[in-house]
């Protein structure tokens, strides 16, 4: 699993009236995530441990480098009903190789498309159940960190800074933690990869 | 001689009262334009920018505006609003795009920033519009997936129901092209605004999904990392969107290799 907080750096994200910046809640958010994903055996990689901002493309490497990886991005939004999570999967990509067989790095996510969207309901189906309101499947959305993205991607986004305090947002995080974990171990069986490159499936 | 004086000493004397006669008038519009609040360089702008109703020409119509439903939950509704819809796609499109800036009569179901300006607007052969607004569409829209996808989706939407012959839509920024809108929003694509755009010529099969990504060249050397990666190279099975299956699932198409990012300078 490899876990993407969002932002970091110079680009604090999402900014709430009462201070709250997105780069610094998804964090703390990440490290719920990854304890709940150990918990079930996962092993997990995070994009950003502190404060740093690496590019679109370096956290998405972060994923293409591993064999079977599941990515997760997190973000906390400006808008939205507080109190509810919505999954984003990436919208329809044209895929295309060329001679050589090589995937187009702008493209990366294309061929994964159908299994990031069974993914992506997987783990809304488990946040609609604990937080109210969220949608009952994942949406769909052209988000810039899933496109480059070489495995089954998912952008996770919960509202919102705009809440009077924190500490609103920090309570949602073990719901949110617990939720991608149970999607991430539901989804794991249908996730089969192939061991040899070159091999069929 | 003398009279000669006499005449100039009168004209000069005559010159005078009509100029104190003048003053208080002069004053009162001094301090009336004092009054007037001075505009921004965004106001001033946008007068500048916006096609003025009245050249047009075109009869009074109904146009069809999507704007934020209120729900909380990235929802759009379209608002009818009468306007004097010009025939020609372009300026019909300013037309809609402009008044869509404008924004709705409840402020709170805005969806794109009240200072974002349409600076030009062009429509190719192919059907695809391209449309350039001022920087603050990316400044000033608020940072999030749902913002930024509402954003988005109000002028797809909007230029869907109003403009029939646009089939793509590339947003530019202050005439550039951008990585996202305010973080998120992938804006280095092509997005499609209406399958059946009306008289157009036919792109690429490939293109026709939902949404089309602007085409790169793609780049022959694959990185290092990706070199181990369990990456599959896509297959013409890949290029449509398939249905998933019930239950096991993996990527169509043998492990392959991706090109590197690529990088800008």
């Amino acid at each position: 699993m490899v876990l993407d907080p969002a932002h970091g750096g110079t680009d604090p994200g999402a900014r709430g009236t009462g201070g709250i910046r997105e780069s610094e809640v998804v964090l703390e958010f990440a490290a719920q995530v990854k304890t709940a994903l150990e918990s079930l055996g996962f092993q997990v990689m995070t994009t950003r441990q502190g404060n740093e901002n690496p590019s679109f493309d370096d956290r998405s490497s972060i994923a293409n480098a591993q064999r079977g990886a599941i990515f997760v991005t997190l973000h906390v939004a400006s808008t939205g009903l507080p109190g509810t999570v919505r999954v984003y999967v990436m919208s329809d990509l044209s895929a295309s190789s060329d001679a050589s067989g090589l995937i187009p790095w702008d493209r990366a996510q294309a061929p994964f498309l159908p299994l990031s969207r069974r993914f992506g309901d997987f783990v809304q189906g488990f946040l609609a159940q604990r937080f109210k309101g969220s949608p009952n499947m994942a949406q769909v959305a052209a988000v810039r960190q899933l496109r480059t993205t070489a495995a089954p991607a998912i952008a996770v986004e919960v509202s919102s800074v705009s809440v009077d305090d924190r500490g609103q947002l920090d309570r949602m995080a073990p719901g949110v933690a617990d939720a991608i974990a149970r999607g991430a171990s539901a989804f794991r069986p249908s996730y089969v990869v192939a061991t040899n490159p070159g091999e069929r499936p | 001689m003398l009279r000669w004086r006499w005449w100039l000493v009168g004209m000069l004397v005559i010159a005078v009262i009509i100029a104190a006669g003048y003053f208080p008038v002069l004053k009162r519009h001094l301090r009336l334009s004092a009054q007037t609040p001075a505009k921004s360089e965004e106001q001033v702008r946008r007068e500048l920018t916006q096609p003025s109703n009245a050249s047009t020409g075109g009869p009074v119509g109904t146009a069809k505006l999507y704007w934020s439903s209120g729900a909380h939950d990235g929802s759009l509704m379209p608002v009818t609003v009468d306007l004097p819809l010009s025939r020609d796609p372009v300026v019909r499109a300013k037309q809609v795009l402009n008044t869509l800036l404008v924004g709705p009569v409840d402020v709170e179901l805005r969806t794109l920033p009240p200072d974002a300006v349409l600076l030009a607007f062009y429509l190719l052969p192919d059907g695809t519009g391209v449309a350039d607004f001022s920087e603050a569409l990316a400044t000033a829209t608020p940072s999030g997936i749902e913002s930024e996808e509402m954003a988005v989706q109000s002028i797809l939407k909007t230029l869907e129901a109003n403009v029939p012959q646009i089939r793509w839509l590339k947003i530019l920024v202050h005439g550039q092209e951008v990585d996202t809108l305010a973080g998120h929003l992938d804006l280095t694509r092509t997005f499609l605004v209406n399958a059946r755009a009306v008289a157009m010529p036919a792109r690429p099969a490939a293109a026709t999904a939902a949404a089309d990504e602007s085409p790169k060249p793609a780049l022959k050397s694959a990185p290092a990392a990706a070199g181990s990666a369990t990456v599959k190279s896509p297959s013409p099975a890949a290029k449509k969107p398939a249905a998933v299956p019930a239950q096991k699932l993996t990527p169509t198409t043998p492990p392959g290799k991706l090109t590197p990012p690529e990088r800008k300078p």
